[in-house]
């Protein structure tokens, strides 16, 4: 059944795609502004511009534009970019792996660090620890992702020392091996923390909230009747159905982390797909702009799909058909 | 034939000079014994912040100032621009300017080598004119090429460039970021645009790329084989790439970079009393230089066809507001249509450019027919192809990022009875609106004027660029003697005649005011005071050394 239901899923991912790539055309052309600006610059004479402008197929209709361009995305050829003029599918590869790591790291950071706050809150109710965290949560969730990036940077890098400003790697390090992995891992910290940041907040709200919830049910007032130790009554007769309405918005979290990461990206020099697509959208360069579209909405799909499933495991009495 | 002979060793002087002062940082702020104190310091790493990814390293097709930025320590050109703009050799040791300025004759310096070892020819120089600079480098294919006749390569060490009438700005534009020249034997037979070398690029300057990741850094290595002899003193030059200009200044701050392009004028007065840094004030960039910002009137408009209405309106802006309030004194008034950073073609003492006087411009407005009713809004009566009684109100488009221009204009010009509505346009939909629809009343662009008027000043006024180019006669100025002046410029190659051709043409620019030159925009770079031997643009590492 369940297998059914993934491959129906999967299936699904061809008209979206799809749709997404056709709004997403649509809007870059029919939007004002020619990108035979970024492409020729500023000082050239009529002539050039023409010559550009047909080098790229920017004079051909938009039909006989979108056509061309559908034709090249069933055969898997994502164009080549305008203004980098080569491969998007290699653009985006070289960019993706520092935003998988930027966003998986906050991800995970975010959904440990929410639940294991949760926890502590919901075990405290109403006792000072828990108001504490409240205020802060709510203080975190409050505040935009740019000023937290700018708090990170000011006060524990430039002030203490602490982290780098900016970047993957120290410039003037050849760094290899284990040690490279270190230094990113130190580049990493600040920025994974800024954009892990709001989700923190809001994990850590859900899953206190469900496991008050969870805490006021009969099987845990058996288990605790049955004398069985508070921790183990918290951590694993509670936290597991607890934890269902954090699974049910990690689809969602998924596509405001890649939404925080385009913010995070910028404000620490991350070199990932957030800053090249900022960069690409004030360029007009199309193909790269459809292109992380693209890859944004299959990722939130897929996440998506993931969630559902991993709900099924969480909860066995969820089924699928 | 008359022949003007350029003896190289005036040149090679000069290159000497540049070459063993490291600079001479010409208008910078640095103190004197930042840079003169000691033989420079060999070795070391020089870490530098670019504002965005150079996406790829050919600086031959395209003027984009990211890539020129990353690529242009890695190339050269046949002439060296000093910050002065006075012309020494590089690629080419000697140069002939023959047939009163129709032919220009190149020797070659001999014994140059690219990065991968091979002979460094004239074909080299012609298959990079040919295939790329006169085809894909906007501002070289629009003027240069525009003018050429042919390149010839009589041998492997000339190359002789001749041009259908004579041609005055050719040494001007032969620079690494006018004219850097490409290695024929990665090129020859290939896409130019699909080639790898543009993200693997092989030159002949003082810097070989050991590596791009893209949207991070390049890393830079020393070509032990440069023709300047003992060049350049640093082991390796890493660019980062960090595109909010803030975050430069505080990793300039943290010791993670030793060199920014620009300083974002709030920071300036910090940075300049800390003592830990020197500047370098310059009008150059790779991507634009010396450039003005300007009010464009869009004349094809009834409202905007009186001199009288247009030169109220300079009058009534207090430009030295514009250097303090929005360039936080990182410029100068502008006090002729063509930059002071072009020493020969700049007018200076210009009689008629508009002066701040609040009461003049009043008396302007009064007299061009528009009244003030009560305090507010001026309204029209007795104006030529405008209805009695329309208010003086009309919208000033502008690049979001020009805002603090655009409010502080507004300002200036409500005090004398001017509705000015702001219309705020990304640049891609501001060349829209502005060159292809001419849907607009005023504008402000910043328009650069390169190092040579045929580059980037004539685009402004000439007839024939009214049209949907992008940043070209944005007013729409028509006058038959512009253009005649403009083409006399272009073919008159003795200098003395050349100058007092564009005094002329600035005289009659004011005359008409066609624009309102507001203010020429300066950068400061900044890198701390351990470090000396720069020069603002092009290598500008080369003789670049700093000390721990």
């Amino acid at each position: 059944m369940t297998r059914r239901y993934v491959v129906r899923r999967l299936l699904q991912l061809g008209p979206t795609a799809a749709a997404i790539l056709l709004v997403g055309f649509l809007l870059i052309h029919l939007a004002p502004g020619d990108p035979v600006l970024a492409l020729a610059g500023e000082n050239g004479d009529a002539e050039y511009y023409a010559f550009v402008r047909e080098k790229f197929g920017l004079d051909e209709p938009l039909p006989t534009q979108l056509a061309t361009y559908a034709g090249n995305v069933l055969r898997g050829d994502l164009g080549t970019s305008y203004v980098l003029g080569r491969p998007v599918s290699d653009v985006i590869a070289e960019r993706l792996p520092a935003t998988l790591l930027l966003t998986g790291t906050a991800l995970v950071f975010s959904t440990v660090a929410g639940v294991a706050i949760g926890v502590f809150s919901a075990t405290r109710r109403r006792r000072w620890p828990d108001v504490t965290v409240t205020l802060a949560t709510l203080a975190m969730y409050s505040a935009p992702v740019f000023l937290l990036g700018q708090l990170a940077i000011l006060l524990l890098a430039l002030r203490a020392g602490w982290f780098p400003v900016q970047g993957m790697t120290d410039a003037r390090s050849s760094a290899t091996g284990l040690s490279h992995v270190l230094d990113v891992g130190h580049h990493l910290v600040l920025p994974a923390l800024a954009l892990a940041a709001q989700e923190v907040a809001a994990v850590s709200r859900l899953s206190r909230v469900g496991l008050l919830d969870e805490l006021r049910r009969d099987h845990i007032r058996t288990a605790r009747a049955k004398g069985v130790p508070e921790r183990t009554v918290v951590l694993s007769h509670a936290l597991r159905r607890a934890l269902l309405p954090v699974v049910t918005v990690l689809g969602g979290r998924t596509g405001q982390l890649v939404a925080g990461a385009v913010v995070v990206e910028v404000v620490f020099g991350w070199p990932g797909i957030g800053r090249l697509l900022v960069t690409a959208m004030q360029a007009r360069d199309a193909p790269v702009v459809l292109g992380v579209f693209l890859l944004v909405a299959v990722t939130v799909v897929v996440a998506n799909l993931l969630t559902d499933l991993l709900y099924a495991w969480l909860d066995p009495r969820v089924r699928y058909r | 034939m008359a022949a003007r002979r350029l003896v190289a060793l005036a040149g090679a002087a000069a290159l000497l000079l540049t070459a063993c002062a490291g600079s001479d940082n010409e208008g910078n702020e640095t103190r004197p014994d930042a840079r003169s104190s000691g033989a420079p310091a060999k070795g070391g790493t020089l870490s530098v912040a670019l504002d965005s990814d150079p996406g790829a390293l050919n600086p031959a097709i395209t003027t984009s100032g990211g890539t020129h930025t990353a690529s242009e320590l890695v190339f050269s050109g046949l002439v060296e621009l000093t910050p002065k703009l006075e012309q020494v050799p590089e690629l080419a040791e000697s140069w002939e300017v023959l047939e009163n300025g129709a032919l220009y004759r190149f020797n070659l310096r001999n014994g140059v080598t690219w990065h991968d070892g091979k002979p460094f020819t004239s074909a080299d120089v012609k298959h990079t004119f040919d295939t790329m600079l006169l085809k894909l480098h906007s501002r070289t294919a629009a003027s240069v090429g525009a003018a050429l006749s042919s390149i010839t390569t009589p041998d492997p060490d000339t190359v002789e460039f001749r041009f259908k009438q004579p041609y005055a700005p050719l040494l001007q534009q032969l620079d690494v970021t006018e004219a850097p020249i490409l290695p024929k034997h990665l090129y020859e037979g290939t896409d130019v645009a699909k080639n790898p070398a543009n993200n693997k690029p092989v030159g002949t300057g003082p810097f070989k790329l050991v590596s791009y990741t893209p949207g991070s850094e390049l890393r830079f290595t020393a070509n032990r084989e440069y023709f300047k002899k003992d060049l350049p003193y640093l082991d390796e030059v890493v660019m980062r790439v960090i595109p909010d200009k803030g975050n430069q200044v505080v990793a300039l701050e943290a010791g993670e970079v030793d060199w920014l392009f620009g300083t974002p004028g709030p920071d300036l007065p910090r940075l300049k009393s800390s003592g830990k840094y020197d500047f370098i004030t310059t009008p150059l960039n790779p991507g634009g230089s010396n450039c003005i910002m300007t009010v464009s009137f869009n004349l094809d408009r009834p409202l905007f066809q009186d001199v009288r209405l247009r030169r109220a309106l300079g009058t009534a802006l207090d430009r030295d507001q514009f250097v303090d309030r929005v360039l936080f004194g990182q410029g100068r008034v502008a006090e002729a249509p063509i930059s002071s950073g072009i020493p020969f073609a700049h007018a200076s003492g210009l009689k008629g450019m508009p002066e701040f006087d609040r009461a003049e411009a009043e008396r302007l407005l009064d007299e061009a027919g528009w009244k003030r009713q009560g305090g507010g809004t001026r309204t029209s009566a007795g104006v030529a192809g405008v209805p009695d009684g329309t208010p003086l109100a009309f919208g000033f488009t502008h690049f979001p990022t020009f805002s603090a221009y655009a409010q502080l204009l507004r300002a200036q010009l409500t005090s004398v009875g001017a509705d000015v509505m702001l219309q705020p346009l990304e640049p891609p939909v501001f060349a829209d609106t502005v060159f292809k629809a001419r849907n607009f009343d005023t504008n402000i662009i910043s328009y650069c004027n390169g190092v040579d008027p045929e580059i980037g000043v004539k685009r402004m006024y000439v007839t024939s660029n009214i049209g949907p180019v992008p940043f070209s006669n944005s007013s729409a100025y028509r006058n038959p003697e512009v253009d005649k002046l403009f083409e006399d410029a272009r073919t008159t190659v003795d200098p003395k005649a050349r100058t007092q051709i564009y005094r002329t043409l600035q005289e009659k620019l004011v005359q008409d005011l066609p624009y309102l030159w507001i203010v020429e925009t300066e950068a400061n770079r900044v890198f701390p005071n351990t470090c000396k031997g720069f020069t603002p643009s092009g290598h500008f590492a080369e003789a670049a050394s700093c000390t721990t």
